[in-house]
């Protein structure tokens, strides 16, 4: 690993050398406190200051919906159209960690190509950020980056110190070297030094993560996800912002007046109510409260049990997502035994009393 | 010639008939529509319609008067399976939207005075499996094209139509917006069947609900939800019930006896 630095007046005219022959996406401003990841043809519509875009960045590298292939009585025609050249620009850690989780998801036994191909393709430039009182990621420990990016830029007002995460990473920076200085002096490292100290000391809020395996254990017959279950409102939305959920699915849809098929995948959430639908009409999670189970044993538990983390990268996006408050930040206190104010704690005090 | 294609009826009771009108809007596929399957009866596109055995037959509209009741019992008689498609034909309507006789006898009263109807009785407007048992249900207001030709595409080629499952929330997501309801509006994407892709919610627009409610939807939490954020009792109720025709009566009575 290698360190370099850049005058933040140089960040565009390398963005625009590094673009030429692929897509560059980077978030831009949604509305006046969202974010979202959208591919750029002026660069004076990145904007940087922000904390969780609305979707995470695998929505980029498989869109909701993608057509695999078309298939006729006699053979099948694989499609990869949403396969292309992509620079994936400002990703911030937790981001960074929900992809590498991704990767885990679907090269466990096999490839899946879909995901692996599209994911090949996209360089990945990661950029410091500054927690809010959502942010759970110091809990997760993902608030910094070992590896899963080619370039990480940190911020240091002035300038940026720049990782160099991988070769292709240092192929980007040789394709305009005279932007970029190997000397870093003793007061940038100082700043950098500082701004750790200091984004340490920023967040607000904690849970602790490895107490939750034994927690769901003992809580897995519990009335907190009965009282969960009568406040969720089934939208998916949790499942769909965050960025370790894996789950899609297939759909045949035969072409009018031909005799062959699409068959698409889109993404799909455990949460939803058909999910655990199956042929025969049956469903073994009917219940709400059975698919958050479901849901929280994954991110909480069984993930932590296979890989010795948790399937959350304390991202924050099911927390300003929820209309009804269920997030792994309400919940994961709810576990510990913590009393919490929420929509789904006082919705279960009116229908019960 | 058309021994081999799947006889299809189109037929339009009480409504705005844009179903009917979607159908023919989809002008790219319309040729595709009309070789795939033997259009027996489709008013609004052809004159020469035959009333004979169907198929299928695609129905449109609630069922208002007595003649309707009437004309959708001979259709059910006449067809191997019977599509409700539209708002209107799969729940009610916005015209079927008075939960109690009493409140609809008042309503057409106060609207049509104490004018006789000769020609037909109206009344109470219902969706049409109040009357008849309905096969497949394709709900929208009107029904998204997208839909429409999944739809009949599995249709003409005998496979059964899958139902589109989800809340308009999962499009809403996809279209990255932020969810209306934590900025304080009253939105019914929880509730309501996707099938228009978030159309309102992207222009800022909370949901009204016009695709009706969604299999599953959890009425009683965004009803308390809606009231935790400071809306008025009435109004939720008002909002909540516009589209939902009849399918919403059980749980406003519910509601009511919790209040006793």
């Amino acid at each position: 690993m290698k360190i370099v630095k850049l005058k933040k007046e140089n960040l565009f005219p390398f963005l625009e050398v590094i673009s030429k022959d692929a897509d560059l996406w980077a978030p831009v401003k949604k509305n006046s406190d969202r974010h979202v990841f959208k591919m750029i043809d002026d660069l004076t519509h990145i904007n940087l200051d922000y904390t969780r875009t609305i979707l995470p960045p695998r929505n980029i590298i498989l869109p909701p919906e993608i057509r695999m292939f078309r298939a006729t009585p006699l053979e099948y025609e694989p499609n990869f159209s949403h396969v292309a050249k992509r620079i994936l620009f400002g990703v911030h850690p937790c981001d960074i960690h929900g992809l590498l989780i991704m990767d885990k998801f679907y090269s466990f036994m096999y490839d899946d190509p879909y995901y692996i191909e599209s994911r090949k393709n996209t360089i990945i430039l990661g950029h410091s950020c500054w927690p809010d009182e959502n942010c759970l990621c110091k809990s997760t420990n993902t608030h910094i980056v070992e590896e899963g990016y080619d370039l990480f830029f940190t911020d240091l007002k002035k300038n940026y110190l720049v990782w160099i995460g991988s070769s292709r990473g240092d192929d980007l920076i040789r394709m305009k070297p005279d932007l970029f200085e190997e000397e870093i002096a003793n007061e940038d490292i100082q700043s950098f030094i500082r701004r750790r100290e200091e984004k340490d000391k920023a967040f607000q809020t904690e849970i602790n993560f490895t107490a939750m395996p034994d927690l769901m254990e003992l809580k897995y017959n519990d009335p907190l996800w009965d009282e969960l279950g009568t406040a969720c409102l089934a939208c998916g939305s949790c499942s769909n912002v965050c960025p370790t959920c894996n789950c899609y699915n297939v759909e045949d849809k035969p072409v009018l007046g031909e005799n062959c098929s699409d068959i698409s995948r889109c993404w799909d959430a455990c949460t939803l109510e058909n999910y655990s639908g199956v042929a025969g009409g049956e469903n073994f999670r009917e219940k709400r409260s059975e698919r958050l189970k479901l849901w929280y044993t994954h991110k909480l538990q069984a993930y932590i049990s296979k890989y010795g983390k948790p399937a959350c990268v304390g991202c924050g996006r099911c927390v300003v997502t929820c209309p009804v408050d269920i997030n792994v930040l309400t919940v994961g206190k709810a576990l510990d035994g913590n009393g919490i104010d929420s929509f789904w704690s006082r919705l279960s005090k009116e229908v019960t009393r | 010639m058309n021994n081999n294609k799947p006889k299809i009826g189109i037929y339009e009771l009480t409504g705005c008939a844009g179903d009917a009108l979607l159908i023919l809007d989809c002008e790219n596929e319309l040729l595709d529509i009309f070789q795939a399957a033997d259009i027996q009866s489709f008013l609004m596109a052809k004159s020469d319609n035959i009333d004979g055995d169907l198929d299928v037959a695609l129905v449109e509209g609630s069922v208002t008067t007595e003649r309707e009741i009437e004309e959708l019992k001979d259709i059910r008689n006449r067809a191997k399976i019977v599509v409700a498609i539209g708002l209107c034909a799969t729940v009610g309507g916005l015209q079927g939207r008075f939960t109690d006789s009493e409140e609809w006898g008042e309503n057409l009263k106060k609207v049509y005075g104490d004018v006789e109807m000769t020609h037909t009785k109206a009344v109470q407007s219902k969706p049409i499996d109040a009357y008849i048992n309905v096969d497949f249900y394709l709900p929208g207001c009107p029904i998204g094209k997208e839909q429409f030709l999944n739809f009949f595409t599995r249709l003409v080629g005998g496979s059964p139509p899958e139902k589109y499952p989800h809340p308009v929330c999962v499009s809403c997501k996809y279209n990255e917006n932020d969810c209306l309801l934590n900025r304080g509006l009253p939105c019914l994407g929880p509730l309501t069947a996707d099938g228009c892709g978030s159309v309102c919610i992207n222009h800022n627009l909370p949901c009204v609900g016009c695709w009706g409610p969604v299999e599953g939807a959890n009425l009683t939490s965004a009803f308390y939800l809606l009231k935790d954020k400071g809306f008025d009792v009435e109004y939720i109720k008002k909002v909540m019930a516009n589209y939902s025709g009849t399918k919403i009566t059980t749980f406003f009575d519910q509601l009511k006896k919790e209040k006793q």
